[in-house]
């Protein structure tokens, strides 16, 4: 635009302001941004142990990474409250990664240098996991532990995965879903890692139960116009919508499949994230009948993840409640198995804990006990599968015991 | 060999387009979202043409005016009241932001962009810290679709084009055949003159902002029972939305709305012929050649 349209602010006028911004600046930088610590109640004569969370506040992740931090408050709380760990209180100092992996890098990198944490824990995206596991295990030598539900194929030495994998998430669903579905697949997906890895798996367990991938198609993740996969699907006779996309596309997918009349033609939508913060995303009944398959929802109604779940909801609200796929049920689970593994190793040195950590198990948790499995950093657990039915969940299978990750085997 | 196809019944699915059954449907579809996409670029548009600033809140204006239906849905006003409160509700945000901040950035295109994507975070980070970060659904005035034999038709993505053919004529007759149209129009073309004729500018162009954020407001009341609510709701609009103004010419209403129409079409039509990842890319690939050969835009002839 023209430069007639206002004076020009004198010159003077300008370097005060820029003093006045660049202290204010400089002011802001000082008191930093995005780390809480929690300190244990006075009173403690040993030291405290340190623990690191590192996960997404703020950003596009924020509804997962707030009662990821929430959940850990509260397991270390208890843990306080009993006495602590080994006889020393526990230190919380959670990072705030605001769904940034360059910013996480630096926050992650303030943790294992500066607060000389003893173990990490968080990371809710893969590409999180990725960009922060080099600083905390190789560079750090610090103990990394990962809540998500995720791709599988993570290995990394000291790094331990305590959310569900495509094994445990796909093993039993598929062959549910050939039966209550039928045998043509279609696979859409959001264009990133968990999706492609993902569906290689599911394609196997697929194919080996007698069912065919009529379509594999991926979208910018987000995409938000969703017709001609629609069309295809329709036209195509397929039977199961097995739907790896991710918000802001899924909404409006699932809002033109189901105008489009997939579920009145009788065929079944899939989607292993669902839980019960999803349930909203759309009306209820343009997700009627929709299966996943997760290690926990409210509707195990276990007695153990009732308590969990009505104490996490009455410290925190219901805004982020206690969900499986949001990762807060595999933070609770990393968090106590962690505990559990000081305790035997009577020790939180890396080695010591680790070494623990391989036959570390918990009695009871929200779905049920779990365990790690010897040698492969991933944790055995309880899955269910349930159907969404008026803006509820169902669950219409639990698994006869501990499933397997079958991860680094 | 067409892109993306894997076996031969993948390469069945998309030869369908030619079945009329499936032909109606793609076209549906395709006028829908541009439709969508001229109603979102419309208030950018106006805001780009007639002041050269190019708003980087105006995702975020679309998110106020989802909200705005979110929440009376949430106190029980039924969508479609929020829906009419929506523009006005982000009219007065946008008049406010207006007087506080973007009136000192006129003189300064660059600090306006700068500017404004500083107030889209802040609007967008208190949104996500009052939704808990979360998505939710609201109800359409009108669900489901008309359905004729084989084919359905989408109830609310109807009412979307009729509205959308409403509010652009409207709002061209706003800009053209009205006295307000009139000095808006003096003031972007010679603001100096427009002023010793004795038109405020200042206050035109608070009214054209305001106006902007108005349409940006009726825009997200209108689809947010598509696209449901979440703080990025309006983020993968508005890199497309810019493509559009810049593909029609910056000078002119009516080329924001013919690139707005040109962008949708191809953003909605592409997937049907080949992979949408591709295709996403491919929007902004043509887009750029178009630009090459008509770097003044597609109507580059307008008012100005």
């Amino acid at each position: 635009m023209s430069e007639e349209k206002q004076d020009k602010p004198l010159e003077s006028m300008e370097r005060r302001l820029f003093l006045q911004r660049t202290s204010l600046l400089s002011g802001l930088l000082a008191l930093g941004g995005g780390s809480y610590l929690l300190k244990p109640k006075d009173g403690w004569a040993a030291a405290p142990i340190k623990v690191g969370i590192a996960t997404d506040l703020t950003g596009p992740i924020g509804y997962a990474g707030v009662p990821n931090a929430n959940i850990a408050k509260l397991v270390i709380e208890e843990i306080n409250a009993s006495g602590g760990l080994i006889g020393r209180p526990i230190q919380l100092i959670i990072e705030d990664t605001a769904t940034n992996e360059q910013l996480a890098v630096t926050r992650v990198r303030k943790l294992v240098q500066r607060d000389k944490v003893d173990v990490v824990f968080g990371g809710i995206t893969s590409s999180m996991r990725n960009a922060i596991k080099d600083t905390i295990v190789n560079r750090g030598k610090t103990l990394y532990i990962y809540p998500q539900l995720y791709e599988g194929l993570e290995c990394t030495k000291y790094l331990y995965c305590t959310g569900p994998t495509p094994a445990q998430q796909c093993d039993t669903f598929i062959p549910w879903l050939i039966k209550n579905g039928g045998k043509k697949f279609y696979l859409p997906s959001a264009d990133y890692v968990w999706p492609h890895v993902l569906n290689k798996y599911a394609r196997k367990v697929i194919e080996k139960h007698g069912g065919e991938v009529i379509g594999e198609e991926y979208f910018p993740v987000d995409h938000n116009e969703y017709s001609a996969v629609v069309n295809k699907i329709l036209s195509s006779g397929v039977n199961v919508v097995f739907n790896t996309t991710i918000p802001p596309g899924t909404p409006v997918f699932f809002k033109q499949l189901y105008e489009a009349g997939f579920q009145k033609k009788g065929g079944r939508l899939a989607c292993v994230y669902y839980d019960e913060n999803t349930l909203n995303i759309t009306p209820a009944n343009e997700i009627e009948g929709l299966a996943s398959c997760l290690d926990y929802f409210k509707a195990v109604n276990d007695p153990f993840g009732n308590a969990l779940y009505d104490k996490f909801a009455k410290q925190f609200g219901t805004k982020n409640p206690l969900a499986a796929g949001s990762a807060v049920t595999g933070m609770w689970r990393g968090l106590n198995l962690w505990a559990e593994a000081v305790k035997k190793a009577n020790s939180v040195k890396r080695d010591d804990v680790a070494k623990a950590l391989e036959t570390a198990k918990l009695e009871d948790g929200p779905g049920g006990p779990s365990e790690i499995v010897p040698g492969t950093q991933h944790t055995a657990m309880h899955m269910y599968i349930a159907v969404a039915k008026a803006g509820k969940y169902e669950i219409v299978e639990r698994s006869p015991g501990l499933v397997q990750p079958g991860e680094c085997v | 060999m067409i892109l993306g196809i894997r076996n031969a019944k993948e390469a069945r699915c998309q030869g369908e387009l030619r079945d009329p059954m499936s032909f109606v449907p793609f076209l549906f579809d395709v006028l829908a979202y541009s439709a969508i996409f001229v109603l979102v670029v419309l208030g950018l548009g106006v805001i780009a043409s007639m002041m050269g600033i190019f708003n980087f809140a105006h995702g975020e204006f679309v998110l106020l005016g989802a909200y705005t239906v979110y929440v009376l849905q949430q106190t029980g006003v039924p969508s479609w009241v929020g829906m009419i409160t929506a523009p006005f509700a982000v009219a007065m945000v946008g008049l406010l932001l207006e007087r506080l901040a973007i009136q000192r950035f006129y003189a300064t295109p660059i600090v306006a962009m700068l500017g404004t994507y500083a107030i889209a975070m802040a609007l967008r980070e208190a949104v996500r810290a009052l939704l808990g970060g979360r998505f939710y659904n609201v109800d359409a005035p009108l669900v489901g679709a008309f359905v004729l034999g084989e084919l359905s038709i989408s109830k609310w993505r109807t009412v979307i084009i009729i509205i959308t053919v409403i509010v652009m004529v409207l709002s061209w007759l706003l800009l053209t055949r009205t006295k307000f149209g009139l000095q808006v129009r003096a003031s972007l073309e010679n603001p100096a003159l427009a002023r010793a004729s004795g038109i405020s500018t200042s206050r035109v162009y608070a009214a054209t902002f305001t106006f902007g954020a108005a349409l940006a407001g009726l825009a997200g009341g209108l689809m947010v029972p598509i696209y449901s609510i979440s703080a990025d709701m309006g983020v993968p609009f508005l890199i497309k939305s810019f493509l559009a103004v810049m593909l029609g010419g910056v000078g002119s209403f009516e080329g924001s709305i013919v690139g707005a129409a040109l962008v949708g079409a191809t953003s909605a039509a592409l997937p049907w012929a080949i992979k949408p990842v591709v295709a996403d890319l491919l929007v902004f690939v043509i887009a750029i050649v178009i630009v090459k050969f008509r770097p003044q835009g597609l109507l580059s002839l307008g008012r100005r």
